[in-house]
């Protein structure tokens, strides 16, 4: 049974195509005929007026639909024919051939019934035709005679562009995606503007592919609120699992590979920051070490001169720490030496007390100083280099805290009474001059 | 009783054909998807993936021959299908599309270029298989008449139509065919639906629900991600028969890439040609000065050549 019909429906889809073949060329010179005739028979209606104009600006189009238009419906009528024959066998696929051969009927009815349409066709026609007055075609050239066509320079391609009979097979498959239909039924969605203009460049990835999203982004937008509107439900609730065009494991290896990237990215940035770091890292722990340097050279420095300082300091001085501002007042004339005095005695006082508390962590003892370990430390040494300890430096000699230009003048006769001198090891132990 | 039965759904059927005439006709489409012999695994995995897609597609076996179109024909109304996608492999690397209503054209032929299948792209999006997706077509498809009917036949290829036997009822996909360059470009994204945030487009987000609080839609803001595959085509031809019939558009800024090889390969050999010529010239001049042990031209016998005057 399903041979047969399908045996059947293959004859009548040929028969089908050769009679419109021959129906087309039939009705072309019915229509060349009709055009002839019209001007002559003109009834003065306006409706056939205004189909003449159309006939003559845009030329075949209107006339070349209508021929289709009613070559479909034979055809059509034929296939019907030939369907209701193959009824018996109640076989899907004739229900559906059925509906493809009906199609364009109801298509044209469509596009008919849409004002609008029609017009728009005749002015990308009149576009098109434009188009090709650029270029022509050969065959438009056979008039001329031999010699002529030996200086033309024939293209190799020719443009071939055949809008009507576009147009006439775009009409015989079109599913209505206008307004009059649910736009549930097509889904399509054309944006407003044509999205090239928004692409600068093809070959810049980012851009062109920017735009493609946009369009269809929009496309989306405008779809939900169409579906929506017509009560089409449009988003997937969380609850509904099905099959998805891409399956889990495709995902797990998406999955995967957006990891593997993240950490390639993250490991890469870590390295860099590391490398970064070394190269200034080196310069910072340079500049670190010769700052600590520089300052312990001061700290030293300062102690070296806070030393000698009190070294040569008179005897009563001790006393005047206590009382700074009688000291002031009196010598007012050196008041930048005193107040560095002042400012070393402090640093001084504040150093003592931390060797003493260095001494007596180390000492373990209570009991303040350790004098003894001190006293054994200065004579056998501890720590530091004792050698030229005594010696004169710039510093030394430079030093004319000592000298007296009274005590010169007089000579030796001048001389202060003599003072005992004490025994080495005493003066030494006293530590200074005195 | 048979009769009886018989005669009945006759009748009804008979006016279910008609009715839809009159009313809302039902768009069926079924979509034949196969190739020919010679694709490579990239062609087959775009193939599959858009078969996949496609639930009212019927994927075949390969077809065997290339200069046969017209075959596909039958092939098409023996599986109910009334539209064919063919995938035609030439040389193992180039793929040419084949897009075709079946009983009576049109059809046209694209060339298929940048192909990315879903496998190789890694995107994140996906979508349910068979759920229809909202065909976003550039403004630029409506403009010229060939374009239309591209634009028809992507319709009834890749839309999938309503109720279709193993369509999804939710829609999360955009396919977006954008017309650049003379060359089309195809997109596939799935729709995101984020809560929309709080922000400067919240308050069109907070109009918008207002007007459809009535349905009782919580307002959610959309993102698309992409879902693949990618692909570029280059319309070649358009025919008014299903693979025959004439020709009633063809591409004139279409390059065939045999010819795109063809010129790559010529313009490496120039150096080659070039420097063979030279060789053959630096050859040829001196045999013209006689500098040549054999073949060329003697230089003539001087008089007082030391050979001639002491011989």
């Amino acid at each position: 049974m399903v041979n047969k019909g399908r045996l059947k429906m293959a004859l009548a889809a040929e028969k089908g195509v050769d009679f419109q073949k021959l129906h087309q060329k039939k009705v072309a010179k019915q229509a060349q005929k009709k055009k002839v005739q019209k001007p002559a028979a003109n009834g003065g209606a306006e409706d056939e007026d205004n189909l003449d104009e159309d006939e003559d600006e845009g030329g075949a189009p209107v006339s070349d639909d209508d021929d289709n238009s009613e070559d479909e419906e034979e055809e059509s009528d034929i296939e019907m024919a030939g369907a209701m024959h193959d009824e018996s066998s109640s076989d899907s696929e004739v229900e559906m051939e059925k509906k493809i051969e009906r199609k364009p009927k109801s298509s044209l009815k469509a596009t008919k019934a849409a004002a609008p349409k029609p017009a728009q066709d005749d002015e990308d026609e009149d576009e098109d035709e434009e188009e090709d007055e650029e270029d022509i075609p050969m065959s438009d050239l056979e008039d001329l005679d031999d010699d002529e066509k030996e200086d033309l320079i024939p293209h190799t391609r020719l443009t071939i562009n055949n809008t009507t009979a576009l147009l006439a097979s775009l009409n015989r498959i079109a599913i209505p995606t206008d307004k009059s239909v649910p736009f549930a039924t097509h889904q399509v969605i054309i944006s407003d503007e044509p999205t090239a203009e928004g692409i600068e460049d093809i070959q810049d990835d980012l851009k062109r592919e920017l735009a493609f999203y946009k369009q269809s982004l929009e496309a989306a937008k405008k779809a939900r609120t169409l579906l929506k509107s017509e009560g089409v439900p449009f988003s997937r609730p969380n609850d509904y699992f099905a099959e998805m065009v891409k399956d889990d494991g495709h995902m797990e290896r998406v999955k995967a590979k957006l990891v593997e990237e993240a950490s390639a990215k993250k490991a890469s940035s870590e390295a860099r920051k590391l490398r970064d770091l070394k190269k200034f890292g080196k310069q910072v722990q340079v500049a670190k070490l010769q700052e600590r340097q520089k300052a312990k050279r001061d700290t030293l420095d300062q102690i070296k001169s806070l030393k000698r300082s009190t070294r040569h300091r008179p005897p009563d001085f001790a006393v005047d720490y206590a009382n700074p501002l009688t000291e002031r007042q009196e010598s007012s004339g050196d008041v930048g030496t005193n107040e560095a005095d002042l400012f070393d005695v402090g640093v001084e006082k504040e150093l003592k007390k931390h060797g003493g508390q260095k001494a007596f962590g180390r000492g373990g003892r209570e009991g303040g100083v350790n004098a003894k370990r001190q006293k054994r430390n200065e004579k056998f040494g501890y720590g530091g280099k004792k050698k030229n300890a005594k010696s004169g430096d710039a510093t030394s000699s430079g030093d004319m805290s000592g000298f007296s230009a009274r005590r010169m003048k007089t000579g030796a006769k001048g001389k202060p009474a003599k003072t005992s001198r004490l025994g080495k090891s005493r003066r030494q132990a006293g530590g200074n001059k005195y | 009783m048979a009769a009886v039965y018989k005669s009945l759904s006759k009748s009804s059927s008979s006016q279910k054909a008609e009715a839809p005439a009159n009313g809302v006709r039902k768009n069926k489409q079924r979509v034949l998807i196969l190739s020919s012999r010679g694709v490579t695994f990239r062609h087959r995995h775009l193939l599959n993936d858009l078969a996949a897609m496609l639930p009212h597609g019927r994927k075949d076996a390969k077809f065997d021959s290339k200069s046969k179109l017209y075959q596909l024909n039958e092939l098409a109304e023996l599986y109910n299908c009334n539209n064919v996608m063919f995938f035609e492999a030439r040389k193992g690397q180039d793929l040419y599309i084949w897009l075709s209503k079946v009983p009576n054209g049109p059809t046209v032929k694209m060339h298929l270029q940048n192909l990315h299948t879903m496998d190789e792209l890694n995107f994140t999006g996906n979508c349910l298989k068979g759920s229809r997706p909202v065909l976003s077509f550039d403004s630029a498809f409506e403009q010229q008449p060939h374009l239309r009917v591209i634009k028809e036949l992507f319709l009834h290829t890749f839309g999938v139509p309503q109720g279709a036997r193993k369509s999804k009822p939710f829609v999360d996909h955009v396919m977006g065919f954008t017309f650049a360059d003379g060359k089309i470009w195809v997109r596939n994204y799935q729709i995101n639906e984020v809560e929309a945030g709080k922000g400067a487009a919240d308050e069109e987000a907070a109009a918008a629900a207002a007007a459809s609080k009535g349905r009782g839609g919580k307002e959610t803001d959309i993102s698309l991600i992409e879902i693949g595959p990618r692909f570029v085509l280059t319309p070649i031809i358009i025919q008014e028969g299903s693979f025959g019939g004439p020709i009633l558009y063809e591409n004139k800024e279409f390059v065939s890439p045999n010819q795109v090889r063809a010129d790559l390969r010529r313009k490496s050999a120039s150096r080659h040609n070039a420097r063979a010529e030279q060789q053959v010239e630096r050859l040829a001049r001196h045999g013209d000065l006689g500098l040549r042990t054999s073949g060329g031209k003697k230089a003539a016998a001087d008089a007082l050549d030391a050979r001639e005057l002491f011989a």
